[in-house]
């Protein structure tokens, strides 16, 4: 079954079955009609490949993200896919495990793909990387910022700014002894996060203890074993400030194990607000990412890029979104109102 | 006579704008508010992001006709405004995107999206008393400016900035604004408020703090329009509790070139925008004034500092016959002990008298006038 036969039962020509499946407004609507009925009696599905050739487009766009299993990129695919499936298009998600040759397997491939458009979410990439997948003319948008890089599309947050509200706020709630657990050193998202609890270490006049960071895999598991690290010093730290969520949610379970009361005897602050931060008992003060958000406007800025096709020169758009300290319980503050408003 | 205003660069057919709120929330309804003859209609706030907006129960009033809000934001994803930015001006008139984000290049984007979608301006709606901080984001005069600078360089359609008068210094605030480029103010958003409580179960009457508009918030309404209207030279547009064309007039001779109105066309229905335009031709020609603009301001001559008010010996006098035997409104609010009844004889005893002015406004039937003491 083909474009040919179905044109033959239909008594119109190839074209018109082209236009009804690529661009039914051209077609009128008895035609229209009659093409899709005899479409449906002969049970015929457009080979989508073949009609990604002919238009010139897959109707796919690809994301990319170092780690599917950590929540906050869940969060920002849903982003990406609210907004492609309002244009009829579909996601290709690849999964980069922080490994930069892998990002740069999964890059070849889309290229030999023809994808439409490409997301990179804390991507490894450098400019002349993003160069040659541009030359490919592919449509790119990052996600995260990478300091090296200019001159993109680029949606990204300030990690510097929220870690450092984070350390402030327990700064200012009178712990003496804070410790930090923190992911993998060599991502430069850690490292500004702990750029930005120096500098609120700093700011107050104190001195940041380096036995306090620990440092593990961005997991539960590394959050629990990160903590029992901490829990077993001799000095216990009275607050831990952990990188990511999941690094808190691993490390209250290790607390819970060692039967100490959050934030009584240990206080927690996370980083990212996944949804699971509100539930979790007590639930957890974090630094709140616009995620989703990030998502949203990444693919709005990729489709904007791949709508302009008379080329119009586009002004690559820096988009900053704010991360806010979102304070629950599990810090120990007394202080209900900036729960209600912040 | 004539209706039409140019309020930043637009030319509206009348200075009655429909402010941002549920009452606008979607395309079928701002097209409603046109045809219902407003002078234009701002969307309800739009973000990049929608957030939980429907909680239930969200709207309370009381009997002074004020009205506490606890609906956050539009409902209608960003993009999906550009629908309803087509059906909202498919009979024509002038739309207004109120946007919301919380950095310049947040805000910027939003603004320029929505330009891209056919509004006529952006009203920047930074200055909502719930779903932000406890401070609320138009009181921070470098924020302010930043955002409006970067949303005005970013878009070609006017940007109006809609300001709170829950601000220690609004005029400062103001000039951050003008400093940033903006083509307008508009003020004053909602005011953050808890209606009441349920004393039986020992609630508030909303779970949470919310906006506050109606009639009761009128008056600082029109003390923020002065503020603003003498702090800068932007055009400003005034809001809070218009329920009538007096109050129209109220604005504009404070300064206002245009108004907006939210509460009272959610009581009483999109029509009543020309119940209030009816009036207000009928008055201005009553009064043989020829256009809104030629008494724009006119109020704010009569504003003065204390040492510039002349102190007058003035005295109340009782000039109309009290005609309610067992009121005593007069005698029992006066300060002075001034004021004497005996059943429908009222007497002021120009002794104790100091000419504070209350009772004039206290008596229903406005039997009293200040007088010179001779």
């Amino acid at each position: 079954m083909n474009i040919r036969t179905v044109a033959k039962k239909a008594g119109v020509s190839v074209a018109t079955i082209s236009r009804v499946l690529n661009h039914p407004d051209s077609v009128s609507d008895a035609t229209k009609e009659h093409v899709l009925c005899v479409m449906k009696e002969l049970s015929y599905t457009p080979n989508w490949f073949a009609r990604g050739l002919n238009l010139n487009k897959t109707g796919v766009i690809a994301l990319v993200v170092p780690d599917i299993l950590n929540p906050v990129y869940t969060q920002i695919a849903k982003g990406v896919e609210d907004v492609a499936r309002q244009r009829n298009y579909n996601i290709l998600l690849c999964n980069t495990e922080d490994d930069e040759y892998k990002e740069r397997d999964y890059i070849e491939m889309f290229i030999s793909r023809r994808i439409d458009g490409l997301i990179l979410s804390s991507s490894f990439l450098k400019g002349e990387d993003l160069n040659g997948i541009k030359s490919q003319g592919i449509p790119l948008v990052l996600i995260g910022r990478n300091k090296e890089i200019q001159g993109e599309n680029i949606v990204y947050t300030d990690f510097k700014a929220g870690a450092y509200e984070a350390t402030k706020h327990l700064l200012e709630l009178g712990y003496a002894s804070i410790a930090v657990i923190i992911g993998p050193k060599l991502h430069p998202e850690n490292e500004e996060k702990l750029e930005g609890v120096e500098l609120a270490f700093a700011e107050a006049g104190r001195s940041f203890d380096k036995k306090y960071i620990v440092e593990c895999n961005n997991t539960i598991e590394g959050g629990m074993l990160g903590a029992r690290k901490l829990l077993s010093f001799d000095q216990k730290p009275q607050a831990i400030f952990t990188f990511s969520d999941i690094l808190a949610f691993g490390a209250m379970e290790t607390i819970k194990a060692d039967n100490l009361r959050i934030p009584e005897d240990v206080a927690l602050v996370g980083f990212d607000n996944i949804r699971m931060s509100s539930i979790v008992e007590p639930k957890l003060t974090t630094v709140s990412q616009p995620v989703h958000k990030m998502g949203l406007i990444a693919a709005r800025l990729l489709f904007d890029i791949m709508d302009n096709k008379d080329g119009e020169d586009m002004i690559p758009q820096q988009i900053y979104l704010e991360s806010k300290l979102k304070i629950r319980k599990s810090c120990g503050h007394m202080d209900r109102l900036s729960e209600i408003f912040d | 006579m004539d209706l039409s205003v140019d309020f930043m660069g637009i030319k509206l057919k009348n200075p009655v704008i429909i402010a941002a709120g549920p009452w606008t929330r979607n395309g079928e309804m701002i097209k409603k508010a046109i045809q219902a003859g407003a002078g234009a209609v701002v969307t309800e706030t739009i973000l990049s992001e929608l957030r939980p907006t429907n909680i239930r129960p969200r709207l309370t009033s009381n009997s002074s006709g004020g009205v506490q809000n606890i609906r956050l934001y539009s409902e209608i994803e960003l993009d999906e405004w550009e629908d309803e930015i087509a059906i909202a001006k498919s009979s024509g008139g002038v739309v207004i995107a109120n946007v919301l984000g919380h950095t310049p290049s947040e805000m910027a984007y939003i603004a320029s999206r929505l330009e891209k979608f056919g509004a006529d301006a952006i009203e920047l709606g930074i200055a909502s008393p719930h779903g932000g901080g406890i401070e609320v984001l138009a009181s921070d005069s470098q924020k302010i400016y930043e955002i409006t600078q970067k949303v005005s360089d970013s878009v070609k359609i006017p940007v109006m900035v809609k300001m709170s008068q829950g601000v220690t210094n609004i005029a400062k605030l103001a000039r951050s604004v003008e400093k940033g480029g903006a083509s307008a103010i508009s003020a004053i958003n909602t005011i953050r408020s808890i209606l009441g409580v349920d004393i039986n179960t020992g609630k508030p009457f909303l779970p949470t703090y919310g906006g506050y508009s109606g009639a009761p918030i009128r008056p600082i309404g029109l003390a923020a329009v002065a503020t603003i209207a003498q702090a800068t030279r932007l055009p400003v547009c005034g809001i809070g509790g218009i329920e009538t064309f007096e109050n129209v007039l109220e604005y504009i001779m404070l300064g206002a070139s245009a108004v907006q109105i939210g509460t009272a066309v959610m009581l009483n229905g999109y029509e009543y925008i020309n119940t209030i335009l009816t009036d207000l031709s009928s008055w201005m020609e009553k009064n043989n004034i020829q256009s809104i603009d030629s008494i724009k301001g006119k109020a704010l001559h009569s504003l003065k500092s204390f040492e510039e008010i002349e102190i007058e010996p003035l005295e109340s006098n009782v000039y109309k016959k009290c005609l309610r035997e067992s009121c005593k409104d007069c005698v029992s609010s006066c300060l002075y002990s001034a004021i004497h009844k005996n059943l429908q004889e009222v007497y002021v005893d120009p002794e104790k008298c100091t000419g504070c002015g209350l009772c004039i406004s206290r008596c229903p039937d406005r039997n009293f006038r200040l007088i010179l003491k001779v």
